[in-house]
């Protein structure tokens, strides 16, 4: 399923906005995994907000249809006055999809991201609003110091040591998720299925402010995970995917005319030896050698191929895109029609 | 808004804070007279140009500045300036004074005789002789024999063009380097050459290098492969695909010969006719993307037939 900007056929569209005024800050809890009891959820992380003159906020829920024994007792506070919003998609769509139908159903300035899951004190949701509304771009939470097990720790270290060049080392922690950003950010991050926690290495590649604020990990977030080898491998497979997006989208031809050279470079090297011992008087007609010279080559030419379709693609899409960002609106002046 | 300039320059700077000044000041002395703009693009540098551009912007309202939200390379900075650029003629050059700006009148006199692109070459280079103008000899050739556009100088960033046909091309990757090729075989542009000064570097560092040549190469067969087979794609899948299936061919030839001279029992009867058959396989292969690369661009046809080669009415 591709970016979705309304729920699904089927949700159930709440239309609990007290006042009917646009809310500055939006806090969305995507819920596909399963989550916390939301309602502590909703309790402890709208505190620091509440606490803050001239901020108003809303929490907005989107889940998938399998989850609404934990969103009701959120949808019962919701008739009480609190400022919730709940939403449901009609199918399992991955949270990518949730934070984009949130995003949709709101008009805050501000939007925060907030895992289902506790990871890091409430407080520090404060010091990210903050930060954004003092300039930066988007605000990302580093969950330091870190108190759960070391097995934890070092997953992260590895992770951030495979993606530290495209974040140009500036990321710690990305699979913490909690941030705060203008919606902009959000809004033309080009983000699909589970790249959405890759979402401030894509903004430091967009060149937007990013600040990183350590904050105190979160009691409840301690527990040691070890994962089925299943998720380590998407893992990879979404990094790859990441790496391809970032680099090679304007030029596919240099992704794949690399493996394609090598490829049809190392068959052409096989070919060369063959011919070389036919010409000294050695047949080559039963040498399965030969088969995998020719191998290397057919393989290594259809990469090539592949590699200038894409390129026709991205040609065909290059009118509509635009490779660059200006810094701000104030500096753009539009081309008269 | 004031009234749309004649001529505008679009001038990408990455960190040239010493160079700004001069050369804004070159070209208003260059442009006197004539109705113009400046736009400087700002391509994420960080030790001042920004500011410096600013200043001079605030005391001269010809001269406009946009800004990169980080360094996303001279052609986007070009394209951005394209983008934003007023004048019925766009003037691009090089932000670190080895363009001399006393040259854009006579490009744009040379485009009033008729051209919608005039390039310049430097007709007396000063650059290293080994690392930047033998690889930039060997690439002119290489461009000019791929594109068809007989242009001897596609490193030089002076150039004017047409506005009608920048709306034509959009710049993506690192196509800044042969911008003038790509607009003129897209664009099907008339083209002109002038002798251009050049300067050597007063301030700051160069920020070229050898190593980019394998990308050049590869976007170079990107544009010459978009440009002559973008009506028909096919062909040129075709091609790859009768070569291969040529190939098998020869090997099902040897494959037949071994068979019949050795007989079945003596002969290998596995590898030249699976090497015939992996080769006929890569010619379906090739086949089929073709029909891909033609679907592709039926879908873009039908969403765009609008875009026209620009075309001259005869005297007028």
């Amino acid at each position: 399923m591709t970016a979705q900007t309304r729920p699904a056929p089927g949700a159930s569209l709440m239309t609990v906005r007290p006042g009917g005024r646009a809310f500055s800050i939006a806090v969305i809890v995507p819920v596909s995994h399963g989550a916390d009891s939301l309602v502590e959820l909703y309790r402890d992380y709208s505190e620091p907000l509440r606490a803050q003159s001239g901020w108003s906020f809303e929490f907005v829920v989107v889940a998938e249809p399998w989850y609404r024994d934990l969103t009701s007792p959120l949808v019962a506070l919701a008739a009480r006055g609190e400022r919730i919003r709940v939403f449901h998609v009609g199918q399992s769509v991955g949270e990518t999809t949730l934070l984009r139908v949130g995003l949709a159903n709101t008009d805050a300035e501000i939007v925060v991201v907030l895992p289902a899951y506790r990871r890091v004190e409430p407080a520090a949701l404060r010091e990210l609003v903050q930060r954004v509304s003092d300039g930066a771009d988007l605000a990302v939470a580093r969950r330091w110091p870190r108190r759960d097990p070391w097995i934890n720790r070092l997953q992260t270290r590895a992770f951030h040591a495979l993606i530290g060049g495209l974040a140009d080392g500036r990321l710690h922690d990305v699979a913490c998720g909690v941030s705060a950003m203008r919606r902009e950010v959000l809004e033309r991050a080009p983000l699909y299925g589970d790249l959405l926690r890759f979402l401030p290495v894509f903004a430091i590649r967009q060149g937007y402010q990013l600040e990183e604020i350590a904050a105190a990990q979160h009691a409840a977030d301690g527990r040691a995970r070890v994962h089925g080898p299943g998720t380590y491998l998407r893992r990879l497979v979404d990094l790859l995917g990441l790496v391809f997006l970032l680099r090679f989208t304007e030029k596919p031809l240099r992704f794949f005319g690399l493996i394609g050279g090598l490829l049809t470079s190392g068959g052409g090297a096989v070919l060369t030896l063959l011919l070389l011992q036919r010409l000294a008087g050695r047949g080559i007609a039963d040498r399965p050698l030969l088969l995998l010279g020719v191998l290397l080559v057919v393989l290594g030419v259809q990469a090539i191929a592949l590699g200038l379709i894409g390129e026709i693609v991205v040609h065909l899409h290059a009118g509509h895109q635009r490779g660059y960002r200006l810094r701000d609106a104030a500096s753009r002046t539009d081309r008269p029609a | 808004m004031s009234a749309r300039p004649g001529i505008t320059v679009v001038v990408p700077v990455f960190n040239e804070q010493s160079n700004v000044t001069p050369l804004v000041d070159a070209a208003a002395r260059a442009l006197a007279g004539m109705s113009w703009e400046l736009i400087l693009v700002d391509d994420g540098s960080d030790d001042g140009t920004a500011t410096e551009a600013a200043r001079i912007a605030r005391g001269d309202r010809r001269v406009r500045v946009i800004r990169l939200a980080r360094n996303f390379g001279q052609t986007a900075a070009t394209q951005a300036g394209f983008d934003h650029a007023r004048g019925n003629v766009v003037v691009t050059m090089d932000g670190d004074l080895q363009n001399d700006p006393a040259d854009i009148p006579r490009l744009v006199a040379k485009l009033n005789e008729g051209y919608d692109l005039v390039a310049g070459w430097r007709e007396r280079r000063h650059d290293t002789l080994l690392t930047r103008r033998v690889p930039s000899w060997l690439a002119n050739r290489l461009i000019r024999w791929l594109t068809g556009v007989p242009i001897r100088d596609n490193g030089c960033s002076l150039r004017a063009y047409r506005s009608e046909l920048l709306e034509r091309v959009r710049l993506y990757s690192d196509q800044h380097r042969f911008i003038a090729a790509v607009a003129a075989a897209l664009g099907a542009a008339r083209v002109a050459e002038i002798p251009v000064r050049h300067h050597a570097r007063r301030w700051g560092r160069s920020k070229y290098g050898l190593a980019r040549a394998p990308r050049v190469l590869a976007d170079l067969l990107t544009i010459h492969m978009i440009r002559s087979f973008r009506e028909r794609p096919l062909a040129l899948f075709g091609l790859g695909a009768l070569a291969a299936a040529a190939l098998g061919f020869a090997f099902a030839t040897a494959a037949v010969i071994s068979l019949t001279s050795f007989g079945v029992a003596k002969a290998n009867a596995v590898v030249l006719p699976g090497a015939a058959l992996l080769c006929w396989g890569l010619a379906c292969y090739l086949v089929l993307l073709g029909l891909l690369a033609e679907v592709a661009l039926r879908e873009e046809r039908e969403a765009n037939p609008g875009v026209l080669p620009v075309a001259h009415q005869e005297g007028v």
